[in-house]
């Protein structure tokens, strides 16, 4: 029987603000926060310390001091391995690969138990300074960045064009922010949990036009392990587990602006990536019940939920308007609060979305709770969805 | 035919760097010349300049002309900017469909009569800063 990989166990801290000033008295380490979850999230899924034979982290930001975080912290735990050890590194793909790479030594047979896990901390760095880092990621350094372009302008062009297309405003984008905290209100893991009306998003001071504060992504500080097994371990365990049932990737060969015209606002990339993923489930997606999606800002929400099928071409705004994407909805997306209110400590942020999703899945959302969630979708990606990773999970009791 | 050349009283934020290959570029465009490599094999024009052409993976290049006119596909309004930036900000910036077939980022000057909308016609500049040339989009006159 070919070997299917499972989530049995998760940790995080609540997203925010974590990281200390440089001359701060008291320091924040990052070995400590990721040891003991390590150690909650070993024990959420049951298993011991000698079945972990793979860890895959995400590379942590400039900002930590600690270098070569990954062998460090095999050290504070004494964890001997045989699969592998490593981190990675793919922009605003960087968790969602740490995730995928997991689940590849599974399927090699090089692990039966591995971790995916890692920490993002930046928010004692200012936006201002760490933008003159984010702003050299995406499009040409020489020819891009001397312009002036920043990682979320590039968003904010996708939304211009959306409503120019389609007609959609900015109270319907607007919806998306104001759901989502709505979402965030009802997670303990959420940096913003105060609900907010639409004339406040709409109120708020442009940051990229036409996006306001609350339409772009919080800067904070997370950390997440997340237990992998093959499904015969998971099985053995007796009680509920997640199973990875489709994996798609799709890289569309440009990095950040393709300079022959094409649809820029339709995301063909996690539209392929997608289909694939989707294919190997064996389901459309009109069998999803949820979706934790990689959206930095609203509009990135709304053409994801279209490029993927889960809402047609040009009424993503409008449905999130109208509530079919909020709990309760037709179909509920972001239900952690997503990155604008659940939070985007981005080289860890997929990490909460898997999280969300193995909540979710194993009925243990509280409040959130889709009720009877079987099949739940994540999408990762790097660029303006130039490439994008996509993974279809499946409640198992 | 050469671009309008506009004068900026003050130093790039973050100039580009510039190798042996996009110096030419760099040099023709602050003489006003628009130009970027076409593949001798395939014929297809790429911009920024590439050594090798990205479609057929030739190294076989040449430069030539590209179109100063084109369309908005897209823009925004910048509010948030990385620190070297923030003397500029609030500035534009967007996405230009050159009449020519090809699609490229840059900044935009911005006048009052005419403002900043999708599909709008352009055309490229020059901005000849002290210390060298950046080149950007205004609606066409």
């Amino acid at each position: 029987m070919t070997r299917r990989v499972a989530i049995i166990g998760t940790s995080a801290i609540p997203v925010g603000r974590h990281q200390t000033a440089d001359d701060a008295a008291l320091q924040t380490l990052e070995h400590e926060i990721m040891t003991r979850l390590v150690v909650e999230a070993v024990r959420d899924a049951g298993v011991d310390k000698k079945d972990i034979q793979s860890l895959v982290f995400t590379l942590p930001r400039p900002y930590t001091r600690q270098k070569y975080f990954h062998t460090f912290l095999m050290g504070q735990l004494r964890l001997a391995c045989r699969g592998n050890v490593m981190e990675v590194m793919g922009n605003g793909m960087t968790a969602a690969l740490a995730f995928d790479q997991a689940c590849n030594d599974i399927l090699l047979g090089r692990a039966n138990v591995a971790l995916a896990l890692g920490i993002n901390m930046e928010s004692a760095v200012s936006a201002a300074e760490h933008m003159m880092s984010s702003m050299r990621t995406t499009g040409d350094v020489d020819f891009h960045t001397s312009a002036g372009f920043t990682p979320i302008a590039w968003y904010a062009m996708d939304a211009m064009r959306y409503m120019h297309e389609h007609g959609a405003t900015r109270e319907q984008l607007g919806a998306v922010a104001v759901k989502n905290r709505h979402h965030a209100s009802l997670n303990p893991l959420a940096q913003f949990r105060k609900p907010v009306t639409l004339a406040d998003v709409v109120a708020q001071r442009p940051i990229v036009e036409p996006l306001g504060l609350y339409d772009v992504p919080p800067r904070g500080d997370g950390a997440a392990c997340l237990v992998l097994a093959s499904e015969e371990v998971a099985k053995s365990l007796g009680r509920p587990y997640v199973l990875v049932r489709g994996r798609g990737f799709c890289h569309d060969g440009s990095h950040q602006i393709s300079d022959v015209p094409n649809d820029m606002i339709a995301f063909d990339s996690v539209r392929q990536a997608s289909a694939t993923a989707y294919e190997e489930a064996g389901i459309g997606p009109d069998q999803i019940d949820l979706a934790e999606l990689y959206a930095p800002c609203t509009i990135v929400e709304v053409l994801v939920s279209e490029a993927i099928g889960l809402v047609p071409r040009g009424q993503g705004a409008r449905a999130a308007f109208d509530g079919e994407t909020r709990l309760g909805g037709r179909i509920p997306i972001s239900t952690s609060g997503g990155l604008t209110s659940r939070g985007h400590p981005a080289y860890v942020t997929s990490l909460y979305n898997y999280l969300e999703l193995a909540e979710q899945l194993r009925g243990r959302a509280g409040d959130r709770q889709v009720q009877g969630a079987r099949f739940g979708v994540a999408t990762g990606e790097l660029g303006n969805y130039n490439a994008a990773m996509v993974h279809v999970l499946e409640a198992m009791q | 035919m050469t671009l309008p050349v506009l004068n900026v009283d003050a130093a790039r934020s973050y100039p580009p760097r510039i190798s042996e290959f996009t110096k030419t570029f760099w040099d023709a465009l602050g003489q006003g010349r628009w130009i970027t490599t076409r593949c001798k094999c395939c014929d297809r024009q790429t911009f920024p300049p590439k050594p090798v052409c990205p479609h057929c993976w030739s190294t076989e290049v040449e430069w030539s002309e590209l179109s100063p006119c084109g369309t908005l596909y897209s823009w925004t309004r910048i509010h948030a900017a990385p620190a070297v930036f923030s003397s500029e900000a609030p500035y534009a910036v967007g996405i230009v469909d050159l009449d020519s077939g090809i699609r490229l980022a840059c900044r935009l000057v911005e006048s009052e009569a005419i403002p900043l909308q999708v599909n709008m016609p352009v055309e490229m500049v020059v901005l000849h800063h002290r210390d060298g040339p950046l080149f950007a989009a205004r609606a066409a006159t």
